[in-house]
């Protein structure tokens, strides 16, 4: 009778073999004490094996939430789908949250921080969920109805946007808009808020964000948008801030869960420019040239703070660390 | 739950302790542990748990090359490192810890890249079928590898310890 070769008693030890095949050695293992001596052999080489092996084991750290990975894939998913304008950023950042508020105003004109002097403007919009995911669409636009000063808002920042930057070309001023104000009943409000967007003045915003809302110091901001959270939870902000180039980058700050989403939601609902375009389309970029975004991530305890322009990823990098050491020493 | 959060759960400890074992650098094991699943879950692929170590594998065999390049357009930073309390061991510990491991590490670098990989695969927990797929070797030769693996991997340890002993005896 043979006898079992060694490479089987292996694998029978390390489950690798057949129901057949474990029968048939199992059979044999009970009539041949020498195959039983060296399956303990075996079992015992196994054993040293995963005892040694246990030693290259690194100092046990904390693996990270499961949430943090995830927000993380959502930023790859965001960035994976990149060809994005940046107008069409902030429509399918309104139009993701499916809000009931929306807000309306783009700033008149870039404000620096340090000389806040917008208003707060809220207008209600009960069908603001029916917000194109997509400006590009003419089509679109066309078919939605909603107040034409708000469309030209989006419109106006996707066409600014798009279009490739002339080095030799003045600074090109945050579009001119209408500011509309309207009052909402408080009590409406405080129902309807939760979950949702407002555009906020920078001391409004700042109220509520604590003492630092997240910026790249020395850049006129152009408009800070504010989730409503729940009750003495610091808020997801993103504040939009325009370079003297003409691009706006936006640095968004927020609880993990909720940046990730909002991420998420902004990659799917990103409209691909080439399949919305057409040739009527007056948003089409007047050059070959399409700025896309990069986005930079930075994972804060349980948040996340992101980057996100068009510029090239060394520069966002450069912001976010700085950004990042600034409200660590805050 | 998620299958892939159920996963992670399982098998992240392996997972950082298989790139461990490959990039020598407990954190860098990490970072490249945490990037395996964020592609996981971009990717959702159909085998989770062979997928997670062949990305693995193959993250820490660029990270060898030297050529691993962040994606352009991403980068992730690891955030607050305070944040992420790790226990120290006491110093003593850690010293004889560091010794004994050196002494296993040396006798792992005796086998081929092959017999290694097949033997860290399936420290990790990987099936004999698992192997075979990630490796290309006939699910018969898995068998004969670890075999000649396993006691490749000890006697090179003994030798050690002998001519260790030796010295310290002389």
């Amino acid at each position: 009778m043979r006898h079992i070769p060694e490479e089987e008693l292996h694998a029978y030890l390390d489950q690798g073999l057949s129901r057949s095949q474990c029968v048939e050695i199992e059979s044999h293992l009970a009539s041949c004490p020498s195959c039983q001596g060296a399956r303990d052999g075996i079992a015992a080489l196994r054993d040293r094996t995963t005892a040694l092996l246990a030693k290259l084991a690194p100092p046990r750290g904390f693996p990270p939430a499961f949430e943090t990975l995830q927000a993380r894939a959502a930023v790859a998913a965001s960035v994976h789908r990149r060809r994005v304008h940046l107008g069409a950023w902030a429509a399918s950042l309104v139009a993701a949250i499916g809000l009931g508020w929306t807000a309306s105003n783009l700033v008149t004109r870039p404000v620096a921080p340090s000389q806040p002097s917008h208003t707060v403007s809220i207008t209600p919009s009960r069908s603001a969920s029916a917000l194109p995911a997509s400006v590009h669409s003419p089509a679109t636009r066309q078919s939605t109805p909603r107040p034409a000063p708000r469309r030209m808002a989006v419109t106006r920042a996707a066409s600014k946007d798009t279009s490739p930057p002339v080095p030799t070309a003045p600074v090109v001023p945050a579009p001119a808009l209408e500011l509309s104000s309207v009052d909402i009943p408080r009590a409406d409000r405080e129902v309807e808020l939760d979950g949702m967007w407002r555009t906020m003045s920078w001391d409004g915003a700042q109220a509520e964000a604590g003492d630092k809302l997240p910026h790249i110091d020395g850049l006129p901001v152009v408009q800070v948008q504010v989730q409503a959270s729940e009750h003495g939870k610091v808020p997801l902000t993103v504040v939009a801030q325009q370079l003297a180039s003409g691009e706006v980058i936006r640095t968004i700050e927020g609880p993990m869960n909720d940046v990730s989403h909002l991420l998420a939601k902004r990659a799917m609902s990103d409209p691909d420019p080439s399949m919305s375009t057409t040739s009527s389309d007056t948003l089409k970029p007047s050059g070959p040239a399409t700025h896309t975004d990069q986005t930079m991530a930075m994972q804060r305890g349980d948040r996340l703070l992101v980057i996100t322009g068009a510029l090239p990823s060394d520069s966002l990098l450069a912001m976010i660390r700085r950004l990042n050491a600034e409200m660590r020493s805050k | 739950m998620d299958e892939l959060e159920q996963l992670y759960q399982t098998t992240y400890t392996a997972v950082v302790r298989f790139l461990y074992r490959k990039v020598w650098d407990a954190e860098r094991a990490e970072d490249l542990a945490q990037e395996v699943f964020v592609r996981a879950l971009t990717h959702r692929p159909e085998k989770p748990r062979a997928w997670v170590f062949a990305v693995a594998a193959n993250l820490a065999r660029d990270e060898a090359r030297a050529a691993v390049r962040r994606k352009r357009h991403l980068t992730l930073l690891k955030g607050d490192p305070v944040a992420q309390p790790t226990i120290q061991p006491g110093a003593d510990t850690l010293v004889e810890h560091d010794e004994r491991m050196a002494a296993v590490q040396d006798a792992l670098s005796t086998l081929t890249p092959r017999d290694r990989e097949i033997l860290l695969l399936s420290d990790a927990g990987l099936s004999y079928p698992e192997i075979a797929a990630q490796t290309g070797l006939a699910l018969g030769a898995v068998g004969t590898t670890l075999a000649r693996a396993r006691r490749r991997l000890v006697e090179a340890h003994d030798r050690q310890h002998a001519q260790g002993d030796h010295a310290a005896h002389s």
